[in-house]
């Protein structure tokens, strides 16, 4: 059983995309389901979490995330304290994890930035060390520096950390098949974007001239189609605070975590065929939901597709926050922390009702700041 | 009936509301083919309460493979096929299934960058789904899926469940009774179009019941079901059989009964019902 209080990081986005094939199936179209009795524009959880990996990748440094080397000794010494109780005593416990990470040139108190791969480690990493030395924790206490030294230099230490976790990692997990023991549960759950309203595919046929055919030669130089749709999607994603922290090994590197991936989550996009249409939107609107007792995916005010006609993103709000009021009221949940971020017109009926579900509308970066500091003093309060 | 349906004191019945835009419920696919059943199965539903309650991988599941589960289709859904690729995002060629002597996986040779592979779905399905059991275990499953450990999904990670999802514990009624007494749960256009052929007066006839497909977990069940988990440990995984008994359960739509509720003239026989057309 994890022993830290839950916390999940509801993340709910409305996105209008033009004309667009963000996501496409083998035939070449747009992905599709069928949600309601009605067909929607589907764009693939996969897709979107690619997208979300390729924006951290280019605006930050993995350093800018890294826990220090010095906390990792500190926190291998707790583990193995607590693993072999009263066979090893505090200072036992640094002293045989100085010497586990000295072959490494990690030695407790050493600068950090000589051991990049170490910036992000993961519970079950350390855990994976204290196992290759549990059972002889009273053993190894007993030998002097050197002896231990000796003793514990071919252990496979650096296996077990060398596969540090980066954050995308953490948040999106890893599967290795022949090694079970490098897998990370993800500490996101990402759904299949799908529209609010129905969806036609639509096919654009096009021409390519050939520049340079004399006048005998007449026609194009080739013809094809594209399938495209557009959509007001709603997205939704969810982030396990709890899970994080684990697989991460520190509460304020999770925090952290969570904001860059609020950010990436709300920032990217796919970006199939987008020389041809040009897709690249913002969200209109962001809501983040900070809970203790369950995620809540409100994809069911969609279920009856949102009418073409005047509005669908206005309409496509109003029914989020009825529905986000219904689940909270009728469950009686309390959620931590609300916030929104959205471009309605400040006077229209459905800012007063999102402002009433969410609070006060705030821009993206309030929205961020809002977040961050509610997780930090929901952590440092425990 | 077999000895285990018989309601017992200490035995209770979580029901749990199956809903979301896609579900996946894997039953025997592996590496490129993911196929899913037509229902959810043993595997998905005990990982799903086994998540909920913060069960690691390793966990032990006997307790939670003992219980009793019964499904019904409220709503089948359709089949989704959905292609799907995959590359490493910093454009790293992919690795290969085997390791080499130090455990690490190598690049392929010649590189090969995209794996295609092919998942299905089951779209706009909604099922009502009941486990059977010690009532302090289903009592505690129950709380815990209002406040899971992990996030749940159905069937596969992406698939995230709409809410309601437990739709409480029902002490001292046996898993039929609760499955056959729980209104129905399809949306509203599914309802509707039930009301619209009752009220022509196709089939299905009334608009105050409908018969829904269940399946139960009986040991003198006629068919076979592979996928009783044995465990989550990726090392150690392995599924057992199970049996299973297939039935109808007339239950009530929650709509108002808007024709004459006297029988029809051919008695209500509609043979045509068990393919469910």
């Amino acid at each position: 059983m994890p022993s830290r209080p839950r916390l999940y990081i509801d993340v709910h986005i409305l996105q209008t995309v033009p004309p667009a094939n963000l996501n496409r199936d083998d035939n070449g179209s747009p992905k599709e389901a069928y949600f309601g009795g009605k067909r929607r524009s589907r764009v693939s959880s996969q897709a979107w979490k690619r997208a979300t990996r390729l924006h951290f990748a280019e605006r930050y440094e993995p350093q800018d995330l890294g826990t220090r080397t010095k906390r990792i000794a500190g926190k291998l010494a707790e583990r193995l304290a607590a693993r072999a109780g009263a066979a090893l005593s505090a200072e036992d416990a640094q002293r045989v994890a100085g010497a586990l990470l000295k072959p490494m040139g990690i030695a407790a108190g050493k600068k950090a930035g000589d051991t990049a791969y170490l910036l992000f480690y993961g519970r079950r990493q350390l855990e994976g060390i204290v196992d290759l030395v549990a059972a002889d924790a009273a053993e190894l206490a007993a030998l002097d520096d050197q002896q231990l030294e000796e003793r514990v230099k071919n252990l496979p230490v650096r296996e077990q950390l060398q596969q540090g976790h980066p954050v995308d990692v953490a948040l999106f997990g890893r599967m290795v098949a022949d090694i079970p023991g490098l897998n990370v549960d993800a500490a996101t759950q990402v759904a299949h974007a799908l529209s609010t309203h129905a969806t036609e595919l639509e096919f654009d046929y096009y021409t390519a001239v050939d520049d340079e055919t004399g006048d005998e030669e007449t026609g194009a130089g080739m013809i094809g189609t594209i399938g495209f749709n557009s959509a007001t999607l709603y997205r939704y994603a969810t982030v396990g605070l709890h899970q994080l922290t684990d697989n991460l090994g520190e509460e304020k590197t999770a925090v952290e975590a969570v904001d860059l991936f609020v950010d990436s989550f709300a920032r990217s996009m796919p970006t199939g065929y987008g020389n041809s249409f040009a897709h690249r939107t913002r969200p209109s609107l962001v809501a983040v939901v900070v809970r203790t007792d369950q995620p809540v995916n409100l994809v069911s005010a969609y279920e009856n597709a949102v009418p073409a006609g005047d509005g669908i993103l206005a309409e496509s709000a109003r029914r989020l926050a009825a529905e986000y009021r219904t689940a909270t009221s009728q469950w009686g949940d309390e959620p931590l922390h609300t916030a929104i971020c959205h471009t309605l017109d400040a006077a229209s009926p459905e800012t007063a009702a999102l402002a009433e579900a969410f609070g006060a509308n705030r821009t993206f970066a309030e929205l961020r700041e809002g977040l961050r500091t509610a997780l930090t003093e929901r952590t440092a309060t425990r | 009936m077999p000895a285990d349906t018989t309601p017992q004191g200490d035995r209770a019945v979580l029901l749990l509301r199956l809903a979301g835009p896609l579900q996946s419920w894997g039953d025997r696919s592996a590496f490129n083919r993911r196929d899913t059943t037509p229902q959810p199965t043993k595997s998905g539903v005990v990982g799903l309460l086994a998540a909920a309650a913060g069960r690691p991988r390793e966990a032990d599941l006997t307790d939670l493979v003992g219980l009793r589960l019964g499904v019904r289709v409220d709503q089948p859904g359709t089949l989704l096929r959905d292609y799907h690729t995959v590359s490493d995002y910093r454009g790293l060629p992919l690795p290969q299934a085997g390791v080499n002597a130090k455990g690490v996986q190598k690049p392929t040779s010649p590189s090969k960058h995209t794996h295609v592979t092919h998942r299905y779905y089951l779209q706009d399905a909604v099922f009502l789904v009941a486990v059977e059991g010690p009532a302090e275990l289903v009592t505690a499953l129950g709380e815990a899926v209002t406040r899971p450990a992990f996030p749940l999904a159905l069937g596969r990670r992406s698939c995230t469940p709409t809410q309601p999802l437990s739709l409480g514990v029902r002490r001292g009624t046996p898993l039929e009774t609760a499955l056959a007494e729980e209104p129905w749960q399809a949306n509203e256009p599914t309802r509707k179009a039930h009301e619209r052929q009752a009220k022509r007066g196709q089939a299905p006839r009334r608009t105050d019941r409908v018969d829904l497909a269940a399946s139960f977990d009986d040991p003198h069940g006629d068919d076979t079901c592979r996928d009783v988990p044995l465990s989550f440990d990726p090392r150690r995984r392995g599924f057992g059989t199970r049996k299973v008994r297939h039935a109808w359960l007339s239950v009530p739509t929650g709509l108002r009964a808007a024709l004459p509720t006297e029988p029809p003239a051919d008695g209500g026989h509609d043979p045509f019902a068990l393919l469910g057309w």
